[in-house]
């Protein structure tokens, strides 16, 4: 199928190697978080290796550090998952050894690693490959045509490794092959396509665990107390702005602005049928006994502490006005 | 879980409304409202209602079906039983689906319906049949979510879903987003000033903390000095006990 052909004009004319709009073939793609923490961890060691060498040895590792001065070095490997009909859901992911001179893997590696991941996780195929960098480079058409051998048609996931605070949206984007025709030959180009997260049990609670970082000491009680009301605060900003759009809408729809749409307004009015959301008198009065309870520990907590500095303050005083009746002499200004 | 309904609805409403637009002539529509209103799983009459072929029926003799569907949208048994000698009679599945609207209209207004009012309103006379009635006409048809409460003979409402609106409820909707939006502002100011009221609390504490070292460490110094010019005045054998009070 002169593939051996198309691959040497793709390296001489990169241009229309990368991306385009976004894909028609009809996959969804399910992500899971520990594919995004391995590829940062790998991308994040990868970096923190070549500094350490950096600042020991400047002159040799200068050459050996990567691409370009200045620019964290790509770091590659696989992803692996289940595929199931029109699904792909990845779910695990591992490291794969670039050669830099020939920019192609290791194939012997590879299959390595396929072998014992296979023996673990059984249902796992080879369902494509990753890398970091802000876009999709010329080279990477080569690496994703040389594992098409392994699955006909992988995908390619892109991790952006540069921090953008405005950025909503995750850094990581997935991206199928397609064979269009351009200049009136077909090539292989990079589309882009959606997918959603998809997360397993104890992947939630990692995340959330991780989202949740405290400071190391458990910080003072007012710190605690402070990042525990900024949460709530932040949900409750989050349902305020929804709800503001929903009441835009109905009034918008009132004025006449917006076509009457039933359907939606049957769903909303049975949305406020459920406030007040908890009133009934045994909710009050669990929350008024709990709320009693808290009140009563924080006093008795407070009278033991006023109580035991009383208890020291009286030894203090017992302890220092004592000694000149027990001295013999004392002090001059007590004889 | 409540646009399942919605969903479900939709696609009957879709297929009754291509019905109504394809027929003409008026015993066929009404052929077509009775079998909508019998239809075991929809709820919604509005979009049937507002449909300009229905409004031919207005003025003719089938105008009792139109007033029917227009009982179905907005209306419960009680507005029935009172008016029930200008409306059709009702087929059993009418019926049953006029008392699941009558809970959907009840549960509108009060979260929790006493079994008496649920009895009185549809016309059941004994607590099991309404039970019955609960669960296996509303519940399982997920129009309503609850909890059944036999020893306080109440239902609990969760989730009722919505009936047609008349357009002066959609006023009501409005103003109680509004009032809700109100509130958790109000609610976001005063999380706010809990906040800041907590870091500054935490601050006094500290600058009293150091305020407090301080004078520790003074009345320490003034002692320290007070000994040592007592030092001197004192008998030569205090000065091991002097010594001792330093620390």
């Amino acid at each position: 199928m002169s593939a051996p052909s198309e691959a040497a004009p793709a390296v001489s004319a990169p241009a229309p190697a990368t991306t385009a709009a976004a894909s028609s073939g009809g996959f969804t793609f399910k992500l899971h978080p520990l594919v995004i923490v391995n590829v940062s961890d790998h991308h994040t060691r990868v970096k923190a290796q070549a500094a350490c060498s950096g600042d020991s040895s400047s002159s040799s590792s200068a050459a050996g550090a990567g691409a370009a001065a200045g620019q964290p070095p790509r770091v590659f490997g696989c992803v692996i998952g289940v595929q199931r009909g029109r699904t792909v859901e990845i779910f695990n992911s591992f490291e794969l050894v670039l050669d830099p001179v020939s920019g192609t893997l290791d194939r012997a590696f590879l299959e390595k690693k396929q072998e014992l991941y296979k023996k673990v996780f059984p249902d796992f195929y080879v369902l494509g490959w990753y890398s970091t960098g802000s876009d999709v480079h010329d080279t990477d058409m080569q690496i994703h045509k040389a594992l098409m051998d392994v699955n006909e048609s992988p995908v390619y996931l892109l991790l952006n490794p540069t921090i953008n605070l405005s950025q909503k949206d995750l850094p990581v984007t997935i991206y199928e092959s397609e064979l269009h025709v351009i200049d009136g030959s077909p090539q292989l180009i990079f589309v882009r396509s959606n997918y959603t997260i998809e997360t397993v049990e104890a992947e939630r609670i990692s995340v959330d665990h991780v989202a949740h970082l405290k400071p190391s000491d458990g910080g003072s009680a007012a710190t605690q107390l402070a990042a525990h009301l900024t949460g709530i605060h932040s949900a409750i900003k989050m349902l305020n702005s929804r709800v503001r759009v929903i009441h835009q809408y109905l009034v918008a729809m009132q004025k006449g602005d917006i076509p009457v749409d039933n359907s939606l307004l049957r769903q909303v009015s049975s949305l406020v049928r459920r406030l007040p959301a908890m009133e009934s008198q045994k909710f009050q009065d669990d929350f008024l006994m709990e709320y009693n309870d808290t009140l009563l520990m924080t006093y008795l907590a407070m009278f033991t502490n006023c109580s035991s500095t009383m208890n020291e303050l009286v030894e203090k005083i017992n302890t220092s006005y004592e000694r000149p009746t027990t001295r013999r002499g004392g002090r001059g200004a007590f004889m | 879980m409540a646009m399942d309904a919605e969903r479900r609805q939709a696609e009957l409403i879709a297929q009754f409304s291509a019905q109504a637009a394809a027929l003409s002539s008026a015993p066929q529509l009404a052929a077509l409202v009775l079998e909508a209103t019998s239809h075991p799983a929809l709820f919604a009459f509005s979009e049937l209602l507002t449909l300009p072929a229905l409004s031919k029926l207005a003025g003719t003799q089938y105008a009792s079906s139109l007033d029917l569907l227009r009982l179905f949208a907005y209306g419960t048994l009680k507005d029935y039983k009172s008016n029930s000698g200008s409306l059709p009679a009702l087929l059993p599945d009418q019926v049953r689906k006029l008392k699941q609207l009558s809970v959907l209209t009840l549960a509108e207004s009060t979260k929790i319906l006493p079994y008496d009012q649920l009895m009185q309103e549809l016309d059941v006379s004994n607590v099991r049949e309404l039970e019955d009635f609960l669960i296996n006409e509303c519940m399982y048809s997920g129009i309503v979510r609850g909890k059944l409460d036999q020893l306080r003979r109440c239902f609990e409402v969760q989730f009722a879903a919505g009936r047609d609106l008349t357009p002066d409820q959609l006023t009501n909707m409005i103003e109680t987003l509004s009032d809700w939006l109100g509130t958790s502002d109000s609610l976001l100011h005063q999380i706010q000033e809990k906040i800041k009221w907590a870091d500054t609390m935490s601050e006094v504490n500290k600058k009293h903390q150091k305020e407090f070292e301080d004078r520790v460490e003074e009345a320490k110094k003034s002692i320290k000095l007070n000994n040592l010019s007592r030092q001197t005045s004192t008998y030569g054998g205090m000065t091991t006990f002097s010594l001792n009070l330093e620390e």
